[in-house]
């Protein structure tokens, strides 16, 4: 009975999750063309004129452009590395839109989607227990999260081999391997799980889909508000762990080869309890609530 | 009994929906449940399916509690909405093939001659079928898993009259088989057709059953007799007259007695019009919603 309704999630959603891998795929190749022109292009000719990288830097991250450094990923990136450029495209704000757009999108039709449509009637008489539908939404997930880190991961692959980053006679700023990128997709796979989790959470509980929408993108867009307010302003800075977008660190599984510490395992723990708690939460709404006659 | 409530009860916040519903359907037996609007009839029957969580009291479906085992209880039942809302990205076909993969029976070997009993074109996608169309492929996933008990709610919304036979016919047709059926309408006619008994809900109570076998047998009769008639001096002394009243040159009764008498009586009288029929659903609804459905 899951796997009908899994074949059925699937199948509605087929064509936004190829748009959606598509556009993450597509978006990988063009910024490996972006970090090779500005790595192998931009950043020699301002060496020509005497202009150093560190000077480039400190004109870039002064002042306001600490939004820009956080949203690249902080004082770790070395602007001069192709390999640190190209992982930027794993926290730049059109990944994780895309991301939160196909998580958002698609937890909020599970429940709030079915009953909004007038269809969750349909599917509750038959004989299927509630906690199917919700079991069905997390095998979904267990199915389209791995697509969409590999279709991310597969964008950086080929950019990379076009650019001709992975050549092994490259200077070693220029050079990039791919396979490092793979650990930051368990990151990238948390997060994602994490905004279906507790969208999926406001879903059990509502009613009209849209309004269930407006809610998620609301509490998204809040935490990555206070995220980005909290690097800026240290009075804030203690609100930054109860934003997803704190955990949300790829970048450092990717730069580190030695990736697996204490710290990393922790923010991976706690994009993954958000979205189990959710789950549970979700489940545990849903099969407790009054299912509304449709409008 | 298939399906029973005991005093099955739902509040909306303060407002009482359902009060103290007690009902049985036995096997085989087509009920009918009637009521106008907002008497409780859904709030009834999606606290049958296991839509709703009952204030107090439960709803049990072969035995099986309808929100505890909503699981158990609804692999007895089809269910025909009557806000009706399929999934509009599917044809027939795969509709009916969705929902009967959730039954855990996918193919079903009468589809297509039921469909063709419908006259319905299963292979058209549900978005652009008329909404009576969509109703027919709604029956189609509702009769043929012939699941012991059906729950119809105004199932003959937006069909045509020559369909509405169809599906009464299947209706009395499941009951020969020995499935049964929960009905909703506002039609009286038909629930008086195929119905074995009826439930008429008031405002959340369960006002009245009635066997349709004795509700046949209960005759109106409205008889006018000639102007200055000396003779009309009150109603007629026959066993089975009730309800009866007398005005100027008019008469009006029902009678659950045998005709025989009563045209004799009439036969001694100056007549001139009568009318005989059975009471029927529409009395009993006057009597307690004032006005016929």
């Amino acid at each position: 009975m899951t796997l009908i309704l899994v074949r059925k999630t699937l199948k509605d959603f087929r064509i936004s999750l190829t748009v959606v891998c598509v556009l993450l795929f597509l978006f990988q190749m063009l910024w490996a063309h972006v970090a090779w022109r500005i790595s192998a292009d931009i950043l020699p000719s301002f060496s020509i004129g005497g202009v150093t990288i560190d000077f480039v830097r400190n004109v870039l991250f002064k002042g306001s452009g600490q939004i820009i450094q956080s949203i690249m990923g902080g004082a770790e990136i070395d602007i001069s590395k192709t390999f640190h450029l190209m992982s930027i495209a794993y926290v730049h704000p059109l990944t994780f839109i895309i991301l939160c757009i196909w998580a958002v999108g698609r937890s909020t039709e599970t429940v709030a989607g079915e009953i909004d449509r007038g269809t969750m009637e349909l599917l509750l008489a038959q004989p299927i227990r509630r906690s199917h539908v919700i079991l069905a939404s997390l095998v979904v997930d267990m199915t389209a999260i791995p697509l969409l880190c590999l279709s991310i991961w597969g964008g950086t692959y080929l950019g990379t081999w076009l650019m001709g980053m992975q050549e092994s006679g490259l200077a070693e700023n220029l050079h990039v391997d791919p396979w490092r990128f793979l650990p930051g997709l368990i990151n990238v796979a948390c997060f994602v799980f994490a905004v279906s989790g507790y969208t999926l959470l406001l879903s059990a509980r509502g009613r009209f889909r849209s309004r269930v929408m407006g809610l998620a993108t609301l509490v998204t867009l809040v935490m990555f508000l206070v995220n980005v307010i909290g690097q800026l302003w240290p009075a804030m800075e203690w609100l930054r762990p109860f934003t997803i977008f704190y955990h949300y660190l790829p970048q450092p599984m990717i730069l580190h080869e030695h990736w697996s510490t204490a710290e990393v395992w922790q923010h991976l723990g706690v994009l993954a309890g958000i979205g189990a708690v959710g789950y549970a939460w979700a489940w545990w709404s849903f099969c407790k609530r009054d299912l509304p006659a449709p409008l | 009994m298939l399906l029973q409530t005991e005093q099955l009860t739902k509040n909306y916040g303060r407002f009482r929906a359902l009060d103290n519903l007690n009902l049985q359907v036995a096997p085989g037996e087509i009920f009918g449940l009637l009521g106008p609007n907002g008497s409780g009839k859904s709030t009834a029957i999606r606290l049958m399916l296991g839509f709703l969580r009952p204030t107090s009291g439960r709803a049990l479906i072969d035995g099986f509690d309808c929100w505890h085992q909503g699981y158990r209880a609804r692999a007895q039942v089809s269910y025909l909405p009557g806000e009706l809302r399929l999934y509009e990205n599917m044809t027939g076909r795969q509709l009916v093939r969705f929902l009967s993969g959730l039954r855990g029976r996918p193919h079903f070997p009468d589809l297509d001659k039921l469909a063709a009993t419908f006259d319905i074109d299963i292979s058209r996608p549900i978005a652009q079928l008329s909404s009576g169309m969509k109703r027919k492929v709604a029956l189609l996933q509702v009769l043929l898993p012939r699941t012991p008990l059906l729950i119809l709610d105004e199932p003959t919304n937006t069909l045509d009259p020559t369909m509405r036979d169809v599906l009464l016919d299947q209706l009395a047709k499941a009951r020969q088989e020995g499935q049964a059926v929960l009905f909703s309408s506002h039609v009286l006619a038909e629930v008086e057709r195929v119905c074995d008994r009826v439930g008429i809900l008031k405002q959340g109570h369960l006002a009245t059953v009635q066997q349709m076998s004795e509700l046949r047998e209960v005759r109106r009769i409205q008889a006018t007799f000639a102007e200055g008639s000396a003779d009309l001096t009150g109603p007629p002394d026959l066993p089975g007259i009730k309800e009866c009243r007398v005005e100027r040159n008019r008469l009006s009764c029902e009678y659950d007695g045998p005709l025989p008498p009563l045209l004799g009586w009439l036969a001694n009288h100056q007549v001139t019009d009568v009318h005989i029929e059975p009471l029927g659903l529409g009395g009993i609804y006057r009597q307690l919603h004032g006005t016929d459905a």
